[in-house]
């Protein structure tokens, strides 16, 4: 199985910035690069483009797919800086945008599969240092990637990241109960994948 | 009620979405039911595993280099989004409903109404104001803005100064007016009326910026 271990990040070129060896608040980084300053939104990618990555790979099971999805979050992330309120974190700014890039590929184009993929040998997570299990967090990888695409969303959004069932209906464009469906059905066949 | 139906509230448990009769219904019987009480125990481990899952995987690769090159040619437009310009614009005004048509028919006769002493506003579209877009069934307001504001730009060079400093300046007041309403909005949702001019605002937004993206060139 190939696995991508993390890697560290380039160390940026805006984190010297600071002449008294404090790194950059964030604020101040959403602010220039808010004000088309591109080395600053470098920064708030190495910071944040582990979690989009791995948000974009789970949400859509095809890791060259969640490459390009992760790319075009970033880019949306920058067209739309100036909308970012800081009513919340960056982060979770940014992860909405990601979720609402991944769910906007998903509309345009065909990739929806109406039946069950078969599960992937190589999701590119290395889990040795899940706990409690990392033999069954692998497992679960393999098996969220390997769900219909309406499940697996509705899944990593609600028992992956939190998500709340309203949330997700507004976030999709489906009803309530339509998330809550998914989320049993994922649970089942998700179960039964992890009990085979 | 069946084992099967039971099950089928497994997951409204687990979310704590059951009102406390179901919830010691349900408790009841599978204190007694070693079958459901199982398959509550393997859905509920389920849960606590994805939750464990990892949060954070460095792409394969580095993505930056395709991403810089495309922010790097893009110029963003800072609309009524932009800090900056909205700070600058400090003017608080009220909508009239002929303040796009009468720019477009008569160019230099826009109309704008000061009405109240002026407010800084901040940037970025409320929750509230989102909130009620989708409630208009308006989902991709801040796509088709951006879109268009995009396309704008593009054109900026072949228009003069003034238009586009006409263009924008309505654009905020739009911007201003719709503030407004999402906020009286917020302590009444169910208005019909303030719907209706939100309704009323956003056409008027999106047919400035078409018609500014469609104005012959200038320059």
């Amino acid at each position: 199985m190939a696995t991508f271990p993390v890697s560290k990040p380039v160390p940026p070129r805006a984190a010297m910035r600071v002449a008294s060896g404090e790194p950059e608040s964030r604020e101040n980084l959403v602010d220039r690069a808010a004000s088309g300053e591109v080395d600053a939104f470098e920064e708030l990618y190495r910071e944040n483009a582990g979690r989009v990555y791995l948000l974009c790979l789970r949400m859509c099971g095809d890791p060259s797919l969640a490459e390009e999805l992760a790319q075009e979050a970033f880019i949306r992330a920058w067209q739309k800086l100036g909308s970012f309120r800081g009513d919340s974190a960056f982060s979770t700014w940014l992860h909405r945008v990601t979720v609402n890039v991944v769910l906007g590929d998903r509309r345009s184009t065909a990739r929806r599969e109406a039946h069950v993929k078969p599960a992937r040998d190589d999701f590119p997570v290395d889990l040795s240092a899940s706990e409690p299990s990392p033999g069954r967090a692998l497992d679960l990888e393999r098996s969220i990637a390997a769900l219909p695409d309406g499940a697996r969303a509705v899944f990593v959004l609600h028992d992956v990241e939190g998500y709340r069932h309203k949330e997700i209906a507004r976030l999709i464009g489906v009803a309530e109960g339509t998330s809550k469906a998914q989320l049993h059905r994922a649970r089942k066949l998700l179960r039964k994948a992890l009990a085979s | 009620m069946s084992c099967h139906e039971w099950s089928s509230c497994f997951d409204d448990f687990l979310d704590g979405r059951l009102d406390a009769a179901e919830e010691k219904g349900l408790q009841t019987h599978i204190a007694g039911c070693p079958s459901c009480a199982g398959e509550l125990a393997s859905i509920r481990e389920l849960r606590d595993l994805a939750a464990a899952l990892p949060r954070s995987l460095e792409p394969p690769r580095d993505l930056w280099p395709g991403i810089e090159a495309r922010v790097s040619a893009t110029k963003v437009v800072r609309g009524r989004f932009g800090r900056r310009a909205i700070l600058a614009a400090a003017a608080a005004v009220v909508i009239v409903s002929s303040v796009v048509t009468a720019y477009f028919l008569g160019r230099s006769q826009a109309v704008m109404v000061t009405a109240e002493a002026p407010t800084v506003v901040e940037s970025g579209p409320s929750d509230v104001l989102l909130a009620s877009f989708e409630g208009l069934g308006v989902y991709n307001y801040l796509d088709t803005r951006t879109e268009l504001l995009d396309a704008l730009e593009a054109r900026k060079h072949e228009l003069s100064g003034e238009t586009m400093e006409v263009v924008m300046d309505n654009l905020l007041l739009i911007d201003q007016a719709m503030d407004r309403i999402a906020e009286a909005l917020g302590e009444d949702p169910e208005n019909e009326f303030l719907m209706k001019q939100l309704a009323g605002a956003y056409r008027r937004q999106i047919d400035l910026l078409q018609r500014a993206v469609r104005m012959p060139a200038e320059i």
